[in-house]
């Protein structure tokens, strides 16, 4: 196991080499990073920081080899707006993203994993049917629609804060994440939905649970323990992965819903086009989803144990 | 100087299809001979009154929506946003009411010499900081100087340029500015390099605000971020950047009644979608104060006028084609005449603009009623007659290439189409339209070798006709010979030595009838006579207002409410 968490750390490192690579190359080989404006100029004081920082007056490779180095001190460069660093706005933002990516994600599997056994186990009823008919209307619509949705019907009525709202209204954390949470777990859930029924009905047909239940077990404990260990592979992948997204930032729902994440700090900093912050999400995002996936490989071998071995 | 190079917002494509209708209506009518003002259907969305001087109580929280601005300390504020905080926080030596008149602030009277060069402002005694310090006439030369350091990086200190000593100060050769006299902490005496008979409007901007002797740097983001005012509401904590800035009231206040607000909440938006959220916000009653995205203009106002939440203000700024009059082929008063007659501003302003401004027939915005002259541009109609008449005997014949520029990003796509659209249709210009980045479009525009038209926009910086008339058409404001670059904002090269000395002798005139008279005059000739630009439609302004809350709540010179009249119902 030691050695499998070993190599695949190892290719997560080379992903993540490559990736900051394309997007240094995207951000800095092709003009001055700082020099666009939007609306508004630079002040040259925080360009000429910002420049500085990043070691833009250096050829390309050096430039990269600063880059990298400031990436590992957490010297991100100084928002245009603030003047204030990079990496201050990125320590207020995470920890709302990652509540409600997390919040998100309990949503999600409960509503996904509970609907998906319910319609494998009974096969051809109306429930099955019924989760297959409300999975693909729920992919079919898109999160923004859902947003808008739950802003115009639901914002301001009994717990859920209105929005948008005066910035000295405080709510607690729970009614705010609560529809944003529910706006992105809907289209995972319908996708999660469809994995764990696929998965399961393919399990319940393998050997080893006609043998479980031949030996007597209760159907409750073949599916619960036998069926679902097995046919959880697929949807923890994709949880995974949309967990990975979720942390990098949900940048539509999270400015529908105006929540101070990190999908709404870098919504903002494209409408101000401030580089800098917008260069530090995007890394940010990155490194969310490769490490993710990471974990996710990890517990993927674990739950079978035939990918660590070969 | 504030050039604007946003315009409306994204306007939806119905419109588009709106106004290629509107477009065949208004050509088929051609026939009709054009030019009866009173017989064209009154467009856009007309003003309202001021709101209705009514005794309110005291307290109440006035809460609204912002972007984030640039600076709430007066060294460095400058878009609407961060002028309505600073102007909030901090009461300069003179006030604007909303509609141009200017009123005591911290100075009493003012009062200049003969040849305007050195002006006198007495203070009002016993006024203090929100820390309790008095203000004198140090802390308004403190407040200067701190603007204008070398260090500063202040982008508006340039208001302070007309000072004597400021260049030397800026520089770093100088260790104060000699211009401005703290001697007497009772008076201030400005001397200025180049004499302004109307210089105490400058003083209305937030540059030149006092500060206490405990200020702190301009690069210290601590206070720059929490300052120190003498204005009629104070800061309730520190400016917390992308989420709002709450102010309270300043009991002390002195300078005028104090404020019957209690306090005033400015959350901030992100700038993308300010305007939308902003109305939501109203709609669901978190703001008390909106402005509203184009598209939704017809519909808040259906909604809200009925209520008496509806305020439609025309404001500082005009929206006008520069034109290379210099150059070939708009180089005849008549060709720029002609060019001017073929656009329909009705038809673009009801179609693609949706009703949200009003058509311009001068340069001087109505906001200066008593400079203002309707119909001053002659040639501010749609009359496709005359302007084939006066294309013919310019040489705009059929054919000929005129390049019209606009910058992208800013909403103006769409009508900049369709005034092509119009040239090409109605004088049989072969246009070359090209949409670039705004610095790129002055760059043009300024160059030696520029031709043809470009969009254009400008707001005043102080309430005076002047500047729109000195900034735009003097020949001193083209900074530059024919073979270089425009440094200026006088993009048009327009120079004409009766209108330089009408302009001058203006700002040399103490008597403010005589100078609108002056105004009116140098008008006449640049926008009537000489056609040296070609003025569009104006900036006008749509607030939604919770006037069943709130009562007196209007909206002042920089488009923001008046915070220190507003009282609760």
């Amino acid at each position: 196991m030691g050695k499998f968490i070993l190599r695949r750390a190892a290719q997560a490192l080379l992903v993540i080499i490559g990736a900051t690579l394309l997007v240094f190359l995207a951000n800095f080989a092709f003009g001055d990073p700082f020099g666009s404006t939007g609306d508004r100029q630079v002040p040259p004081a925080i360009a000429a920081a910002n420049r500085a920082a990043f070691g833009l007056d250096q050829p390309l490779p050096l430039q990269y080899l600063t880059y990298m180095g400031n990436l590992f001190t957490g010297d991100l460069g100084v928002d245009y707006n603030q003047n204030r660093p990079v990496i201050e706005l990125l320590i207020e933002t995470v920890p709302n993203t990652a509540r409600l990516a997390l919040v998100a994600i309990v949503i999600d599997i409960f509503i996904g994993v509970t609907a998906g056994i319910i319609a494998a186990v009974k096969r051809y009823s109306f429930a099955d049917v019924l989760v297959t008919v409300v999975s693909t209307l729920a992919i079919g619509i898109p999160t923004f629609v859902i947003g808008f949705v739950l802003v115009a019907t639901l914002s301001g009525v009994g717990p859920f804060p209105t929005v948008p709202r005066s910035f000295t209204v405080e709510v607690p954390w729970y009614t705010e994440v609560l529809l944003p949470a529910f706006a992105l777990a809907i289209v995972d859930a319908a996708f999660v939905a469809r994995l764990m029924r696929g998965s399961m009905l393919e399990v319940l047909r393998s050997d080893y649970i006609r043998t479980a239940r031949a030996k007597g077990l209760s159907e409750r404990k073949v599916i619960g323990k036998h069926a679902l260990r097995n046919s959880m592979i697929p949807v923890i992948t994709y949880i995974g992965v949309s967990l990975g997204g979720l942390l990098g930032g949900a940048i539509i729902t999270e400015g529908i819903f105006q929540y101070p994440g990190v999908g709404y700090l870098l919504f903002r900093a494209i409408g101000g086009n401030n580089a800098p912050v917008i260069t530090a999400v995007v890394i940010f995002s990155v490194l969310a989803i490769v490490v993710l996936s990471l974990i996710v490989d990890i517990l993927y071998a674990y739950l079978d144990p035939r990918i660590r071995l070969s | 100087m504030t050039r604007s190079k946003a315009g409306l917002t994204a306007v939806a494509m119905t419109a588009v299809v709106g106004l290629v209708l509107t477009g065949c209506a208004q050509q088929s009518n051609q026939g009709v001979p054009g030019g009866d003002a009173a017989a064209q259907p009154a467009v856009g969305f007309p003003e309202t009154e001021d709101f209705p001087e009514t005794p309110g109580k005291p307290g109440g929280v006035f809460r609204l929506g912002i972007s984030e601005p640039t600076a709430i300390d007066p060294f460095n504020a400058q878009e609407s946003e961060g002028i309505g905080v600073t102007e909030a926080l901090f009461t300069g030596l003179v006030q604007v009411e909303p509609d141009g008149t200017v009123v005591p602030g911290a100075a009493t009277d003012w009062l200049a010499n003969a040849d305007c060069s050195v002006w006198t402002f007495n203070l009002a005694q016993g006024a203090t900081f929100h820390n309790g310090e008095p203000v004198d006439a140090a802390s308004f030369k403190r407040g200067w100087e701190r603007a204008a350091a070398p260090e500063s990086g202040s982008e508006v200190s340039y208001h302070l340029d007309v000072i004597q000593g400021y260049t030397e100060y800026q520089a770093g050769t100088a260790t104060e500015i000699t211009g401005v006299n703290a001697t007497n902490p009772a008076q201030i005496v400005v001397t200025l390099a180049k004499p302004d008979c109307e210089y105490e409007l400058r003083t209305n901007h937030p540059v030149y605000s006092p500060v206490p002797t405990v200020v702190g740097a301009t690069t210290d983001t601590a206070y720059t971020d929490a300052p120190i005012g003498n204005g009629p509401f104070k800061l309730d904590g520190p400016w917390q950047h992308d989420t709002g800035i709450k102010l309270a009231r300043f009991d002390e206040y002195s300078l005028g009644e104090p404020a019957y607000l209690d306090g005033a909440e400015f959350t901030i938006l992100p700038s993308a979608n300010a305007a939308q959220l902003e109305y939501d916000g109203f709609v669901n009653g978190q703001f008390d104060w909106a402005r509203m995205p184009p598209t939704l203009l017809k519909l808040a106002r259906e909604t809200y006028e009925p209520q008496g939440k509806w305020l439609s203000k025309i404001a500082n700024g005009m929206n006008y084609l520069t034109v290379a009059g210099t150059k070939a082929p708009m180089d005849s008063a008549d060709a720029r005449k002609a060019v001017s007659l073929a656009i329909d501003r009705n038809a673009i302003v009801q179609g693609v603009l949706q009703g949200s401004t009003t058509p311009a027939s001068s340069l001087v915005p109505s906001l200066f009623p008593d400079a203002y002259q309707k119909d001053v541009c002659g040639a501010c109609r749609y009359d496709v007659e005359e302007a084939k008449r006066l294309a013919a005997s310019a040489g705009l014949v059929p054919g000929t290439e005129l390049s019209f520029q606009f910058n992208t990003g800013g909403g103006h796509e769409e009508w900049t189409a369709a005034v092509r659209q119009q040239l090409e249709t109605n004088l049989g210009l072969k246009v070359s339209y090209t949409g670039l980045p705004f610095t790129d479009l002055l760059n043009n525009e300024g160059a030696p070798e520029a031709t043809g038209i470009f969009r254009s926009a400008w707001g005043a910086d102080y309430p005076t006709p002047g500047n729109f008339l000195i900034p735009l058409l003097a020949t001193s404001s083209i900074g530059a010979t024919p073979t270089e670059p425009v440094t200026g904002n006088n993009y048009g090269r327009y120079s004409n030595p009766e209108f330089d000395e009408l302009v001058l002798k203006a700002s040399a005139s103490q008597d403010e009838a005589e100078r609108n008279e002056l105004w009116k005059q140098a008008e006449k000739i640049a926008i009537g006579d000489d056609q040296a630009l070609i003025p569009l439609w104006v900036r006008q302004q749509f607030r939604l207002v919770a006037t069943d809350k709130f009562a007196n709540t209007n909206m002042n010179f920089n488009e923001n409410p008046t915070l220190e009249t507003i009282t609760l119902k």
